[in-house]
């Protein structure tokens, strides 16, 4: 066990860890932030995308220690950015949820991608979001991003 | 609820729904039956949570003069926490702003599947709304001494028509509750509807956009460890011996055919569940648990096995109608064992203490979930407290009690509250799997062409039968292939048990999927053989449906299938009608590279009776066409001597969004009278529209699920 200290949302938070405890599960189980989403362990789902230093990243995939002195930023702070509030009213206006669990993963991801692409086509989303969703949400999840962007859908 | 349960289960599973802070002033607690004149004023909380109870609360009024409407079931994402709150609020005639939702105890919960959420319930709330918007008029009417017709509402707000005074529902709320409602209030006629029938924003999304909402996977109970399961990975195996208790770990519990480990977090109980050497004793039977094996046996069954009696369909002499066809097909299709694939992955979180029990837990049948916990604790129902979450996916795995179970177990066992959560690895190794099928389709025509016969023989596993709730018949085993709706004088269907040992359940469509593309794709290899057009030859068995003509009309209208299509792209269509409801899919597709189906394009019709949310409607026809092209391409759990294939993403492939075509659904609306399911329909059309699209472009029939069990790997 390790003590770190993390910055998440903005909010410092102290606590000790396995350095090897993957960040998802030290969001989640430590820190008690449950919006960022546990899918596959493995890299491929990204339910568990988190931005860190502003970057979108599996946390699946970086282990606890990774996560100390970075800005990481999840699901739970989406709503103090802009482009998040953007992005949260164009999901729920085109209704795209619907079990919802891979839905924070996916504004994650399209939250950061909108803001280095003002005005995605179609084929820029697809190759953008890679997120699975067992739900099939993915014709109203590409309406609302290009809602988002001031896009006909 | 005990006020235990207000504070804990507040935490959790309520303030998701109720977004904080809903003061109750009263509630009216509706017996929805007709006729029953049972009113009672509960005040602060919902009713006692007893098994079978007679209590049937489903309408809160707050202080704020926003209404609670109970919900009793499972959303899963199919929209149902929304449309039964359409129905009530419709009757109560409150703006839909004024509306949240509660979780309904226990007594008043539903098992939901089978496409019955709306169709089982919607009148039943439509009744609660008119008999709470009945006593709240009296109320009000009673206050100013004036008679209810003399009062109006509008948006939870009565006016006194001759004075013109208003009152809102808080304010008459307390007086309300102490009338008796109307046994078989007046309800509004569906022509007037102005709630249903319209795509009301979903109760449940402004939580599932900022991390708010609780699954269960998300529930923390104060003072709690977290478990993870090593199922034994052969089927049928059972634990020799308790394995010692790692280092770094609080406790090793044995299920019998499985092993807890619990921890500190989830991911210590992870590492030590995945790395924990397990002694199992492995049955001799599970070496015939290997998929050639199970293949082989659905032949012989095929050829030489006895049906159940009586079949679940017999009309006229289809075996003899079939030897007098001038033309005759006679396919068999083969389809895999599916992992259900939830998102979340299964997981339930127990408090067991020696006099009390509440579980929380992502389920599509709290009351199963009670009995479970009834029977492992020894508590009676007033002791045991099930707090349903919002469930990541359910698709009918999470019907299922061997999760809910084990949580169950670990906690009585280390007399803590436990969450248990299973790894990816877990759930898709130890799913209860849609059963495998092989299905021969026997159909007959006349010279003319005209259909003269159609048999159907079905060999697959019954998850009824598993669960010993078995009818001869075949029940869900025959969906899909009995009731259908082209007309031939002689018809049979046959259902010949598969007694493999796989554990099987109920996947979304349960029979429909396996059915429906037998018969779908039958049906267009006699078109080709009598050289007609599939739509036409369609059109011909269904002069005598024209509802069902109507659906398929209006998806071969939107594909443009009297249009020649691009060079390269080829259309195939197909019909399903389970569930109550009728869906027809048109597909294009194309062959980018040799042996590579693309889906360029879908058009959906659905009659689903009354469309409560058109656009919950066509949200569940999208994803449903969508898990039902993944699945076509690449689902399938093989089984090696009772150890099952699938282990992560990593081979259990699904569509991305990049694979997604166009998607087009076109809702018909034949009224409220036949209102039907519309959370699994979608699915059986899929993969026989893609297959016979397939056979046009390239000349190859796929008869046999999934088409590219090769290409089933993802990585990142």
């Amino acid at each position: 066990m390790t003590a770190m200290s993390y910055n998440v949302n903005g909010k410092t938070y102290q606590f000790d860890a396995d350095p090897g405890m993957p960040l998802l599960w030290v969001i989640r189980d430590i820190i008690g932030l449950t919006g960022t989403k546990y899918g596959c362990g493995v890299e491929i789902c990204k339910a568990c995308t988190v931005w860190i230093d502003g970057s979108p990243e599996k946390s699946c995939d970086m282990n606890a220690s990774e996560g100390v002195g970075r800005k990481i930023t999840t699901i739970e702070g989406l709503s103090a950015t802009p482009v998040g509030v953007r992005l949260q009213k164009a999901f729920i206006d085109c209704q795209a949820p619907q079990c919802g669990y891979c839905q924070s993963g996916m504004l994650m991801a399209a939250a950061k991608f909108v803001t280095s692409n003002s005005k995605p086509t179609d084929s820029q989303i697809d190759s953008a979001l890679g997120n699975i969703c067992a739900c099939g949400t993915y014709p109203r999840v590409k309406q609302a991003i290009k809602s988002a962007t001031g896009q006909p859908t | 609820m005990s006020k235990r349960t207000e504070t804990k289960a507040g935490t959790v599973s309520r303030r998701a729904f109720l977004g904080g802070g809903a003061t109750v002033v009263a509630m009216f607690a509706l017996d929805a039956a007709p006729g029953s004149k049972m009113a009672r004023a509960i005040a602060a909380s919902l009713p006692a949570d007893t098994a079978g109870g007679a209590v049937n609360g489903w309408i809160l009024i707050n202080a704020d003069n926003s209404v609670s409407i109970a919900f009793g079931g499972a959303e899963m994402g199919q929209g149902i926490l929304t449309g039964l709150a359409q129905a009530a609020a419709e009757e109560l005639m409150v703006a839909w702003s004024q509306v949240r939702t509660q979780v309904a105890p226990t007594s008043q919960s539903y098992i939901t599947g089978g496409s019955f959420g709306i169709r089982a319930n919607f009148q039943k709330m439509r009744i609660a709304g008119a008999q709470a918007r009945g006593v709240l008029l009296a109320a009000a009417a009673a206050t100013w001494g004036v008679d209810a017709s003399a009062c109006t509402v509008s948006d939870g707000v009565i006016t006194n028509a001759v004075t013109s005074a208003t009152l809102t529902y808080a304010q008459v709320a307390k007086s309300a509750a102490a009338l008796t409602p109307p046994a078989a209030p007046t309800l509004t006629d569906a022509s007037k509807f102005r709630m249903v029938g319209r795509s009301m924003a979903r109760l449940d999304l402004p939580s599932k956009v900022d991390g708010s909402a609780v699954f269960g996977i998300d529930v923390r109970v104060p003072g709690m460890l977290y478990a993870a399961v090593k199922n034994c990975p052969t089927i049928g195996g059972t634990l020799a011996r308790t394995p010692a208790t790692p280092s770094g770990v609080i406790a090793v519990v044995p299920l019998g055919n499985a092993v807890a480990v619990v921890a500190s977090n989830t991911w210590a109980a992870f590492k030590a569940a995945s790395s924990l050497s397990v002694a199992w004793t492995i049955p001799t039977a599970a070496a015939q648990l290997t998929t050639s094996t199970i293949s082989s046996q659905a032949q012989t069954l095929m050829a030489t096995g006895t049906a159940g009696s009586p079949a679940a369909e017999r009309v006229g002499d289809a075996p003899g109608a079939y030897g007098a066809a001038t033309t005759r097909i006679e396919s068999t299709y083969q389809l895999p064992y599916l992992p259900h694939v939830c998102m979340e992955v299964l997981n339930c979180t127990a408090s067991v203490t020696p006099t009390s029990c509440e579980v929380w837990v992502p389920t599509q049948a709290a009351s199963w979930v009670q009995a479970t916990a009834m029977a492992i604790t020894g508590l009676p129902a007033a002791a045991v407290t099930v707090h349903p979450t919002l469930l990541g996916g359910g698709l009918g795995r999470k019907i299922e009690q061997d999760y809910v179970s084990q949580a169950i177990s670990v906690s009585k066992a280390v007399g803590k509250p436990v969450k248990l959560t299973w790894r990816r690895e877990e759930d898709l190794s130890h799913d209860q799997y849609r059963p495998m099928g092989l299905v021969r389709v026997r159909l007959g025509a006349d010279s003319g062409g005209r259909l003269t016969s159609i048999a159907t023989r079905t060999v697959a596993p019954s998850p009824l039968a598993q669960r010993g709730w078995m009818a001869p018949t075949g029940n869900d085993n025959v969906e899909g292939a009995e009731g259908l709706p082209y007309a031939a004088a002689n018809r049979l269907v046959e259902y010949v048990k598969h007694p493999a040992a796989v554990p099987v359940g109920f996947w979304r469509s349960v029979g429909n999927s396996i059915n429906c593309f037998a018969v779908e794709s039958a049906l267009d290899e006699l078109a080709v053989a009598l050289k007609q057009d599939p739509l036409a030859y369609r059109r011909s068995l269904l002069a005598g449906d024209p509802r069902t003509l109507a659906v398929l009309d209006r998806a071969a209208a939107d594909i443009g299938w009297s249009t020649v299509p691009a060079k390269g792209v080829a259309r195939g269509i197909a019909l399903s009608n389970g569930f109550g409801s009728i869906v027809a899919l048109a597909v294009e597709v194309s062959q980018p590279t040799v042996g590579v189906m693309k889906v360029n394009r879908v058009a959906c019709a659905v009659d689903c009776g009354l469309a409560v949310n058109p656009g919950q409607v066509e949200s569940q026809m999208q994803g449903g066409i969508i898990q039902g092209i993944g699945t076509a391409f690449w689902g399938q759990t093989t089984f090696s001597k009772g150890v099952a294939s699938s282990r992560n993403f990593s081979n259990t492939r699904m569509l991305l969004m990049k694979e997604t075509p166009s998607i087009t659904v076109s809702i018909l609306q034949s009224g409220l009278e036949s209102l039907g399911g519309i959370g699994e329909v979608a699915v059986p059309p899929t993969a026989p529209a893609l297959a016979n699209a397939w056979f046009k472009l390239t000349g190859t029939r796929m008869r046999s699920l999934p088409f590219f069990p090769g290409a089933n790997r993802m990585d990142d």
